[in-house]
């Protein structure tokens, strides 16, 4: 297990007041939040950040965590001396990192026992809702699909610990499914109490990103490189769809950026989306003599300035 | 011997086929009708129906529910500044989807 050092997550020194935490903590959850932020790493940095804070932010857990000393840096290999936390008593509660908030191992075996997930919703019978997101390709949503999903789920265990319980889930994703919505699925959600009914499950759907489509909506996007002649003379030229790959006429005269509307061959649907082809131009390399000729031959044929336009 | 047929579960398509009430919006997302009030209040959500009672929240109230929650809990902002994150998150996936339509990635 690795120290954390929750002061240099924040950017913080050992000696900033409560107020300084929190002002640090809100920048910096604001700045990698992951609903706001696109930054890959966006999610792990949360989630770094929430766990220094939900330590820093507390009396109790910062004046335990303080008093391992300062002599530990980031990353080092560390186990919790014995004891460590004698003489100090935790109000408990949760910290607010989301249901079931999964925290690091150095999180863990420092304050993980004192604090279960604490089930909220104990006052309801029926069992929470949970939600979870699961990954299809473009494709699945075209044709549906039958998916084993594997979920990992916070459970506490008879000594109250929270341990990550996997379970699958054999599911079936409906033709038509577009990304971010939701699956929901009755009674796989937490089960309930006291006889009550257990809760759902709601599966958020996220396509997995592909080299050839851009999903919008009902509607798919698709580049189509051309040669600048078959853009220039028209041509007839195969073109990808998630199906597979169409015969497409390319008129003359066609420009880098047109699109070319392939009716209901998105997502289907009442009514379904349309595929979109995006033009797109390459210019063959002049690397070989008979190429720069046939580039100098173009160059003596027309009577073009590309930068007309500057010009005016 | 029969082979062992599986069973797949199915659901509904949230966006399309279900309709939340106030309560079962809650339930939905954990979060508390306070907060859910708070946020139709603001205009966050806007549910059908005349009276809390009433109301009947589109499918796609659940995910801007769950980010209305997210926001105010992780960043601690209020109803109206909710409201506001919501507003451009939503101006920033439609210039994103213009830009991806364009061949921008």
């Amino acid at each position: 297990m690795k120290f954390k050092d929750y002061y240099e997550i924040l950017g913080l020194t050992r000696s900033a007041t409560q107020d300084e935490v929190k002002h640090a903590y809100r920048k910096l959850a604001r700045k990698f939040h992951p609903d706001v932020s696109k930054d890959p790493d966006a999610e792990a940095r949360f989630k770094e950040l929430g766990e220094a804070y939900a330590v820093l932010k507390d009396p109790e857990k910062r004046a335990a965590y303080d008093q391992m000393g300062s002599q530990w840096k980031a990353g080092q290999d560390f186990q919790p001396p014995p004891g460590w936390d004698t003489g100090f008593e935790f109000s408990g509660g949760d910290f607010g990192a989301g249901p079931g908030g999964e925290h690091s191992d150095f999180f863990e075996a420092l304050f993980g026992h004192h604090f279960g997930t604490g089930q909220r919703g104990h006052m309801r019978a029926q069992g929470q809702d949970h939600h979870a997101k699961v990954q299809i390709d473009l494709l699945d949503a075209y044709r549906g699909a039958q998916r084993s999903i594997a979920l990992r789920m916070p459970e506490l265990d008879a000594e109250g610990r929270v341990a990550l319980q996997e379970r699958k889930l054999d599911v079936s994703i409906p033709k038509g499914i577009r990304a971010g919505q939701h699956l929901r699925l009755t009674g796989q959600g937490a089960p309930g109490l006291g006889g009550g009914a257990a809760g759902d499950l709601y599966l958020e759907i996220v396509f997995k990103p592909d080299p050839k489509f851009r999903a919008d909506g009902r509607d798919v996007y698709a580049n189509l490189p051309l040669a600048p002649w078959e853009a220039a003379l028209g041509a007839a030229v195969m073109a990808p769809t998630p199906e597979g790959p169409v015969r497409l006429t390319i008129p003359p005269g066609s420009v880098a950026g047109r699109q070319l509307r392939l009716k209901g061959r998105g997502i289907p649907g009442t009514p379904p989306g349309d595929l979109y082809v995006v033009l797109t131009i390459a210019l063959p390399p002049a690397d070989s003599e008979a190429a720069r000729e046939a580039y100098r031959a173009m160059a003596e044929a027309f009577d073009f300035n590309p930068r007309q336009a500057l010009e005016e | 011997m029969n082979p062992i047929a599986m069973t797949y579960i199915e659901g509904p398509v949230v966006e399309e086929e279900v309709r939340f009430t106030l309560v079962e919006l809650c339930q939905a997302c954990s979060a508390e009708e306070e907060h859910v009030l708070a946020w139709v209040f603001e205009g966050v959500l806007e549910p059908a129906g005349s009276s809390p009672q009433d109301w009947r929240f589109s499918g796609e109230s659940l995910r801007r529910a769950r980010l209305a929650l997210r926001l105010s809990q992780d960043l601690e902002i209020n109803p109206p500044g909710v409201a506001l994150a919501l507003d451009l998150l939503d101006e920033i996936a439609a210039l994103r989807a213009r830009l991806q339509r364009a061949g921008v990635r």
